[in-house]
């Protein structure tokens, strides 16, 4: 038993006492009994039949497993794959719970593991090359529109093959605003939402106590409150950090979350970039402040560098990805362990656009959303086995286990924010669910989506994180002149 | 003057450990992460002596329970679950060793002919051999992906091992041309007085002479496949995968697990060590019997 087990196990029975579901006796006995055993499972003598969780047993449903077993009779042997990234709920699929799915299935799931834009390149070629090596696609919500013509949309698969629907499924229990930002190009669904990482506000409590701040109402007071740290606790410790490596997506998400929260756009409704107007131009400006609290080092670093600076306790906040959060959490990680409190994103400083002002059904909101969509590929020669598997992998069950077991990942489904086992995992500690309630509430009412036209992948992976990175670079006179040169390569790239 | 000579001995010293900590600090360092927990890694200042080392790293990479056998994974790692990294490396090494055999045969015969035979366009061929060298790999990949598609190679080792070996065969040519160039036509010419043929020359006479040259390459080809990357992302999808390539996947969605990336980079070192540490009696002399034209 590993030490993320053991204190699983250990917060499940004291859990279990405080709440009277067991005895004082059953307590005692339980732990005594746990503690003795403890050096031999920790010695890899004796293993844990069972994960364990505060809110109890991590084991798929009996009725899930057996639907599966049913179903795919006639796909037995079968061998799936998927090229995903290495994100909280695929790890948890290939490590603990695609086992269940294969002993009940009789089928095969390869899935392979990539950094984000490798799995872009594996999905233009397979779409490109029509081979069908992926049975099922992961895709970003910036691919959405791209290769929305080269997978089933999943209420087609339901209607049209009754037979091999899951009881339950309940395809209407995803959250509306995932679909619509995530999963939907046109009038189409682009597969089902099945990851939503969305910016919140996290921050060093202990910090913005000692600083006698709270959590930031407006975006101007967490420009304040980031260069009142900086000034006060530079250069050990900065208010605020980002993800600006130059070229890179993650500087393009940051830029979004500033544009959208000083009630801009990157399109206008005439599908024309209008990152440069009078409101684009206000964020730059707001950008370019809030940069000067953050950490040397910010414009070379992505998401990864952006955690590492808060784990390693050298910045003190930062608006970003929400599935930090858990990590943040765990003492063996990091510096920070139940010292980060998880906020709604700032209101932003205007009125933010609404759908129909911007262009190719743009979502302002300062909760920039990265989810992604699972879906099966119109290539795989197994599509229906793919479909089988895509139900099992996207269901309220599953879910929940990838949830407590993939560290805490915001959930896709309105459900499983209820569900006991996600409740109980409220508590400091690795794999916490503890911010989920912010990230349920940031879906409802501050995510903003990007865009969804089909050049919007080369648009947001290359041509404006390049020129973003320029300027930070003080390659551009000033942000006009920045954003002037963005908006003439879209508009040249977007009317092709 | 002997102060002199001994205080410019001991600053040659001086200058020498220096150059050599140059290049084995990162080398040390790396190594110190691959031991590390996930707070000593980012620890500020860095601890580069004193760390408590642990090999949780390892365990989670090959997924053994150090002591105990192979282990049960418990927790949701980084890299998809894909925690044991034993059969990766194996790949890594039949691709690499095969890729380099593969080359270094071929370049050896090629070379021997195009040092020794006259035939018309022969100096077109050096070139033309070279001119594929200057082309970028990532405009061949995509190419030789659908290539691979109609061929069924895509995923297969003979299809990594083909293209490493391919990649391999200019520089080997030419390297290996220049170690043939540099043993005296003479001796060629006397065998083949005393009646011994083409291939027997070849094989008994001229190819020992060379074995320090084809060591020096066969290193180089083997440090090609065994660190190239493109190719192996673009041509294989779950069947096998590269240590380089399969390294990328501790890149995750909440950051990199340094440490487990570490490890494996660690592990996979020593494999190459082995390698070069095999050929190393032949290699100094190999790097440099080309450098001097007959």
């Amino acid at each position: 038993m590993n030490d993320s087990d053991r204190k699983i196990y250990r917060a499940k029975l004291v859990d279990d006492f405080v709440k009277g579901r067991i005895s004082r006796r059953a307590f005692l006995r339980n732990a005594g009994m746990f503690g003795l055993g403890a050096a031999a499972l920790g010695s890899g003598l004796v293993r844990p039949s069972r994960v364990m969780a505060a809110g109890g047993d991590l084991t798929p449903s009996k009725d899930v497993l057996d639907w599966v077993r049913e179903v795919s009779k006639p796909f037995a042997g079968t061998t799936l794959r998927l090229a995903t990234e290495s994100t909280p709920p695929s790890n948890a699929i290939n490590s603990q719970l695609k086992q269940y799915f294969e002993e009940a299935s009789g089928m095969k799931v390869e899935i392979e593991v990539l950094p984000l834009e490798q799995v872009l390149q594996k999905l233009t070629l397979d779409i490109a090359s029509q081979l069908g090596t992926y049975d099922l696609y992961y895709i970003d919500q910036s691919w959405a529109a791209s290769v929305s013509r080269d997978v089933f949309d999943p209420r087609e698969q339901i209607a049209d093959k009754p037979d091999l629907a899951m009881p339950d499924y309940n395809i209407d229990d995803f959250l509306p605003a995932l679909v619509d930002g995530i999963s939907k190009y046109e009038d189409r669904w682009v597969g089902v939402p099945y990851d939503i990482p969305i910016f919140i506000m996290q921050y060093r409590k202990d910090i913005y106590d000692k600083m006698g701040f709270k959590a930031p109402e407006t975006l101007e007071e967490y420009y304040e409150q980031a260069k009142a740290i900086t000034d006060e606790m530079g250069p050990d410790m900065y208010g605020a950090t980002g993800q600006m490596k130059s070229g890179h997506y993650s500087l393009e998400c940051d830029w979004t979350a500033w544009l959208w929260g000083h009630g801009g756009s990157i399109f206008n409704a005439d599908g024309k970039f209008s990152g440069n107007d009078e409101r684009g131009l206000e964020a730059m400006d707001y950008w370019t402040r809030l940069y000067k609290t953050m950490p040397p080092g910010v414009t070379g670093w992505t998401w990864d560098g952006q955690g590492q600076s808060v784990a390693q306790g050298v910045a003190a906040s930062m608006m970003s990805w929400g599935e930090f959060f858990p990590y943040f959490d765990d003492p063996s990680a990091t510096k920070v362990s139940g010292l980060m409190e998880a906020a709604r994103c700032p209101k932003p400083k205007h009125a933010l656009r609404t759908v129909n002002e911007t262009g190719f059904g743009e979502i302002p909101g300062v909760g920039h959303q990265g989810g992604s969509s699972l879906a099966v590929s119109r290539n795989s020669k197994n599509p229906d086995a793919a479909w089988i598997f895509m139900q099992w992998a996207t269901c309220y069950d599953t879910q929940v286990l990838i949830t407590a077991l993939g560290g805490g990942t915001g959930p896709t489904r309105e459900s499983v924010y209820d569900d006991p086992r996600i409740i109980a995992n409220r508590r400091v500690g690795a794999g916490t669910t503890r911010h989920l309630d912010v990230v349920r509430e940031t879906i409802a009412k501050d995510m903003g989506s990007e865009p969804d036209l089909p050049q919007w992948a080369e648009l947001s992976n290359d041509t404006i994180p390049v020129r973003l990175g320029k300027y930070f670079a003080g390659e551009y006179g000033s942000a006009k002149e920045a954003m002037d040169d963005i908006a003439q390569a879209v508009d040249k790239i977007v009317q092709g | 003057m002997v102060v002199r000579s001994k205080t410019s001995r001991v600053l040659r010293t001086v200058a020498g450990w220096a150059v050599v900590a140059l290049f084995a600090f990162p080398l040390y360092y790396w190594l110190t992460v691959a031991f590390k927990d996930g707070n000593e890694i980012f620890n500020w200042p860095p601890k580069i002596f004193s760390f408590t080392p642990t090999v949780k790293n390892f365990e989670e990479v090959f997924g053994i329970s150090l002591g105990f056998g192979f282990g049960e994974q418990r927790e949701v790692l980084p890299g998809g679950g894909n925690w044991r990294m034993g059969p990766r490396l194996w790949d890594s090494i039949v691709i690499a060793v095969l890729s380099t055999a593969l080359a270094v045969s071929i370049a050896t015969l090629a070379s021997y002919a195009l040092s020794r035979m006259h035939f018309r366009g022969r100096h077109h061929f050096v070139s033309w051999v070279l001119s594929t060298r200057m082309m970028p790999p990532v405009a061949v990949a995509i190419p030789v992906f659908f290539i691979y598609k109609d061929l069924s190679l895509l995923d297969t080792y003979t299809g990594v091992i083909l293209i490493h070996a391919l990649m391999n065969l200019p520089l080997a040519v030419l390297l290996m041309k220049s170690f043939f160039d540099d043993i005296p036509r003479e001796i060629d010419e006397s065998a083949m007085v005393d009646g011994a043929s083409r291939w027997l020359i070849f094989r008994r006479i001229v190819l020992p002479m060379v074995k320090g040259g084809i060591a020096a390459t066969a290193v180089l080809c083997f440090i090609f496949s065994w660190t190239e990357f493109l190719f192996v992302l673009t041509l294989t999808q779950t069947g096998l995968k590269t240590v380089p390539v399969v390294s990328s996947t501790f890149v995750t969605s909440t950051g990199t697990a340094w440490g487990n990336m570490a490890a494996l980079g660690a592990a996979a070192m020593i494999p190459a060590f082995l390698f070069i540490l095999l050929v190393q009696k032949h290699l100094v002399r190999g790097l440099t019997l080309g450098s001097v034209k007959q």
